[in-house]
């Protein structure tokens, strides 16, 4: 009598659901990523009670073939990869060719799909046991429907978080993918209510606007860099928006949304002394890079991957960040929340009473753009004050692209929802529609491609502003003292508005500049220890560390073997700390381990941001005004004015627009 | 420049000066002392945000030669080392001469130092100072003036002006005035001086001024000259020089809050009443606000109490000289209490109370220049 038999294959692909399908968010995930490898523009998810009722995602892709249609419910049948070499050139956000039966196994599914060519097909499927097989109309595309998710799986039904939870789930994962795919246009219906709808304009922008909202992607500023490996792009928010937890810091690679610890640190210490403690950015990052060079054969939901060359790209991308801001003026507004100046407002009005054909906006967009260079150009002659002008114009200009986009995002939308109701309704009739809907779309792409231009151009600018900038290397504008508050509040004004600066804040930033450097030179004297420290580790540690001991030789710290996985310590460097020498060794050797390196000047920061706390004057601290503007004009000339290096900001702006609006002297 | 001196004045004028050298400033060549030697002797200048002071040293004071200046010559040293080196140095005379680079040499005996000095071009000007209002009054009563009156200066730059002492002068009597509006110390000074009848003054000097200023005069009665113009005192005694700005903004109009008529007045013992009071705080001080209870009992007797749930509590006994009028009950902060009785410094005190949610006051019996004023805490 045989004890071990083969399992039923409807059986094993219960058992791979359980990995697979987790909850309903995985099944829109899993079909979402179907949908965007059959190359569809057009993603529609409508989910009911949180997907566990309905699930069902319709797309204008590819389509399947009538023969293929059974075998996609096999067990590893795919059409994404054909052999061994292909693992490693994974494109498509699938490849394992088990979604779909697992799916199948613990659901009703019915999908209705066509390649366009001839008719289409329907397949219904019940607890993976395919009831029928006809058919059907030939829309080009696929319509998925699964419903009554874990209906046989009564164990991992009653594990099912609240509907609210499982929808935050399904949002969040659609907010993922939209964001990697920004120019595929994608839409959530919960219930009959539109969640999530973006555009596919390729504009990650658009996106981030609707899952952020239009305030927060104003803040944020694009990034982009590039080495022999990989391709970086992407939108930070700047350092005065920050989030409680680090979930808002998307990374992707090649499309597809992953966690690495180690790439959300990188983004991380981008920001490093830009943000309060215990505070996280908002960030977008894409990373473009040779398959060959990422494994997402990790784990069936391809969240994790592993990354040659990680260490490069956390560089890369830390010092990305790192420059974006320093181009960047980063005082954050008043109280007031910045509105739309006058000025752009009145272009943008005159935008809307304009016809619909958009070839006519072209020369006005142009103009528009002409004027700040042109402007640019006269105040370049004029020297300091023309970099302040010019920047107020190319604000215009930013936002006069934005009132586009936002103005195309208004026409638009009657589009999506025409082309949804023709989905539901007459699929029959839907192949002219969408026909339809495609011209109005590479119209569209058309449009888009002149933003981009006006973009660009004004990128373009922005560069040379900064050029201009770094000449005078002031990121932060002449300011004039008016006086002191509490004898700890500096008040000062240009023709931009008024400053309030923190003083205490303010030196310190001046000094931390200052000693971060001098803190990584230190005496090379040695100081003899009578009585000698013994460290013991582990057996995995003392061999890294025998490895390295010339690393920590160079700081003056000296390991002897002593005994099995001892080192003896007879001396040490005559800088460190009175009382904590072993805490100090034991921290540089922590540091060798992790990175193979010491880094004194990290490990001394914190001393650094003491003694510059320290040195600093203090609130309620009287200053004369010639104090005051030597306190400005030193830190105009630091390479981080806006924050002190515990991130809190330093000068808070309130333009003169913003005070006049304070007052009701503007409605 | 190069000069050799007598290390005991070069010590005595650097630490003088060093009071007015800021320890955190905006402006790094605050840090330093100025040196400059003229054909006089030599001039030390330190300056911070409120004051500066500076020191002259003589050539030549009866008829011993204390400076020999062999150039003329500015040079800004770093003040704490300066200072500290000078203090250390092995002889009495010291030898300074600045070379290339505003590098300073320091010599005495077989010591030998080399500082970086600064450019004494970039240091900031003194105030120039016209005779306009002037009059001098002798060192030791104008450091009482200050010693009664400063401790009561606000400490927070809330309200900045409060943070000063209020001087007027009108009829040649002087009232200077602090307040941290929770009590008021007063002090009047009737001043023989050449000042016209009609000129009167009202300014408002920091009181960390004042302070520094009782730090750097020393207790005899030679008379010092004070010139007072718009936004600087200057205060002109023998070889030094104290500037001072004045707070700006006006100072509240004080007079109206001082009663004038009283319900209860009591007279101690200061000595006996103050050590009393020093008593009853020592377990105040753990509670809120170091409050103590002051209570008329019958047969002149004045009990102080304290009482602070976690630690314990405290009664004492005091013997009035006087009791007059109602009965009264009060609680106040024993600091202030404590300033008070210290600034007046006289056998006996009296005490006027006018009820117990009311400001009362205290006055010597010998000395009526004097007036504090205490604000009463309201206790539940």
């Amino acid at each position: 009598m045989t004890k071990i038999i083969q399992l039923s294959e409807n059986l094993s692909n219960k058992i791979a659901a359980g990995e697979v399908v987790e909850r309903p968010a995985s099944v829109v995930k899993e079909l979402v990523e179907n949908a965007i490898d059959a190359k569809s523009t057009v993603i529609e998810v409508h989910v009911e009670e949180a997907g566990l009722q309905k699930i069902r995602v319709i797309d204008n892709g590819s389509g399947i073939d009538r023969e293929d249609v059974p075998l996609a419910f096999e067990r590893h049948a795919t059409s994404k990869i054909k052999n061994e070499q292909d693992l490693f050139r994974i494109r498509t956000l699938g490849f394992r060719g088990e979604a779909l039966p697992s799916i199948a196994s613990v659901s009703k599914v019915e999908v209705i799909t066509s390649t366009g060519v001839g008719e289409g097909t329907r397949i219904v499927i019940e607890g993976g046991v395919r009831k029928v097989l006809e058919p059907a109309s030939s829309r080009k595309g696929t319509d998925f429907t699964v419903s009554e998710l874990f209906y046989n799986t009564p164990a991992r039904l009653k594990y099912m978080k609240s509907l609210h939870t499982e929808l935050g789930n399904i949002t969040d994962c659609l907010n993922r993918i939209a964001l990697a795919h920004p120019e595929v246009a994608i839409k959530l219906v919960h219930n009959g209510r539109t969640l999530l709808q973006t555009n596919g304009n390729g504009d990650p922008r658009q996106v981030l606007a609707s899952i952020y909202g239009f305030k927060i992607v104003k803040k944020m500023i694009p990034i982009k860099a590039e080495n022999l490996d990989f391709k970086v792009e992407g939108f930070i928010a700047l350092p005065e928006i920050t989030r409680a937890s680090r979930n808002y810091i998307s990374t992707m690679i090649n499309g597809r949304f992953i966690k690495n610890y180690a790439l959300t640190n990188a983004v991380i210490a981008g920001y490093h002394t830009l943000l309060p403690i215990g505070r996280y950015p908002i960030a977008f990052l894409n990373v473009i890079m040779d398959p060959i060079l990422v494994d997402v054969n990790v784990h069936p939901a391809k969240l994790e991957v592993r990354l040659s060359k990680e260490k490069e790209l956390s560089e890369l991308i830390t010092n990305t960040i790192k420059q974006a801001f320093k181009k960047e003026t980063l005082i954050p507004d008043g109280a007031v929340p910045k509105t739309v100046k006058p000025k752009s407002e009145q272009i943008s009005l005159t935008l809307d009473h304009l016809p619909e054909d958009k070839r006519e906006q072209l020369p006005i967009t142009n103009n528009n753009n002409v004027k700040p260079r042109e402007i640019q150009t006269l105040n370049l002659n004029r020297g300091y004050e023309s970099s302040v002008l010019s920047k107020e114009e190319r604000e215009v200009a930013n936002k006069f692209v934005q009132s586009l986009m936002i103005d195309r995002k208004e026409r638009e939308e009657p589009t999506i929802i025409h082309e949804s109701t023709s989905l539901e309704t007459d699929v029959d009739e839907s192949t002219p529609l969408f026909t339809n809907d495609n011209s109005i779309h590479t119209n569209s792409t058309e449009n888009e491609s002149i933003v981009d231009e006006i973009i660009e151009n004004d990128t373009e600018q922005f560069e040379d502003i900064s050029e201009v900038k770094s000449v005078s290397s002031n990121r932060v504008p002449p300011l004039y003292p008016i006086g002191q508050m509490h004898g700890t509040y500096i008040f000062a004004e240009n023709e931009n508005g008024l400053y309030i600066i923190d003083q205490h804040a303010a030196q310190e930033r001046i000094k931390y500049e200052f000693y971060k450097e001098k803190i990584g030179d230190v005496p090379k004297d040695l100081q003899e220890l009578l009585i000698p420290i013994t460290l013991e580790f582990s057996n995995d540690e003392y061999i890294k560390l025998e490895e390295n001991l010339d690393e920590l030789k160079k700081v003056g710290l000296f390991l002897d073997p002593f005994g099995i996985n001892t080192f003896i310590v007879r001396s040490h460097p005559i800088w460190f700390p009175k009382g904590e020498e072993k805490e100090t060794i034991l921290e540089i050797i922590e540091q060798v381990l992790a990175m193979k390196k010491v880094d004194l000047k990290k490990l001394r920061e914190e001393t650094a941001i003491m003694m510059s706390c320290k040195g600093s004057i203090k609130a309620n601290h009287r200053l004369r005004n010639d104090e005051i503007q030597a306190l400005l004009d030193t830190l105009r000339k630091t390479s981080d004015p806006f924050t002190c290096p515990h991130g809190r900001p330093i000068i808070i702006h309130f333009s003169t627009y913003e005070m006049e609006k304070m007052f009701k002297r503007i409605m | 420049m190069k000069f050799f001196i007598q290390k005991d004045r070069l010590i005595e004028a650097v630490s003088d000066v060093l009071k007015a050298v800021a320890s955190r400033t905006t402006i790094p060549i605050l840090v330093g002392i100025k040196i400059d030697t003229t054909d006089e002797g030599v001039y030390l200048t330190g300056s911070d945000s409120d004051i500066s002071i500076k020191s002259f040293i003589p050539r030549e004071e009866e008829d011993t030669e204390i400076v020999e200046i062999v150039e003329k010559g500015s040079i800004v040293l770093h003040a704490r080392f300066f200072s500290e080196v000078v203090r250390k140095l092995p002889e009495s005379i010291v030898e300074v001469s600045v070379e290339d680079q505003f590098k300073t040499v320091i010599r005495s005996g077989n010591a030998e130092f080399i500082i970086h000095g600064l450019d004494a071009e970039e240091y900031p000007r003194l105030p120039q100072i016209n005779q306009e209002n002037s009059f001098t009054m002798p060192t030791d009563l104008l450091k009482n003036v200050i010693k009664q009156t400063v401790f009561a200066v606000s400490t927070s730059e809330t309200r900045p002006i409060l943070t000063g002492v209020h001087w007027t002068f009108e009829n040649n009597e002087l009232i200077a005035v602090a307040t941290d509006s929770h009590r008021l110390a007063l002090k009047k000074a009737t001043l023989q001086t050449s000042l016209e009848q009609d000129q009167s003054f009202s300014i408002v000097i920091p009181g960390k001024s004042l302070t520094e200023l009782t730090k750097v005069l020393d207790d005899n009665q030679e008379p010092v000259e004070i010139i007072v113009t718009e936004n600087q005192i200057l205060f002109k005694a023998k070889n030094l020089l104290f500037y001072s700005r004045l707070l700006e903004g006006k100072y509240p109009d004080t007079s109206k809050l001082i009663p004038t008529d009283s319900k209860t007045t009591t007279k101690l013992n200061s000595k006996e009443f103050l050590e009393a009071v020093d008593r009853a705080s020592l377990l105040a001080r753990e509670g809120k606000n170091n409050v103590i209870k002051f209570a008329i009992l019958e047969n002149d007797i004045i009990e102080i109490s304290s009482y602070t749930p976690e630690i314990g509590k405290v009664v004492e006994k005091v013997k009035s000289l006087a009791v007059e009028g109602e009965d009264i009950k009060i609680s106040f902060s024993a600091k202030y209490m404590m300033d008070a009785l210290r600034a007046i410094d006289a056998t006996d005190i009296t005490i006027y109370f006018t009820g117990s949610m009311r400001p009362f006051i205290l006055k010597s019996d010998s000395d009526d220049t004097i007036l504090q004023l205490i604000l009463p805490v309201r206790t539940f």
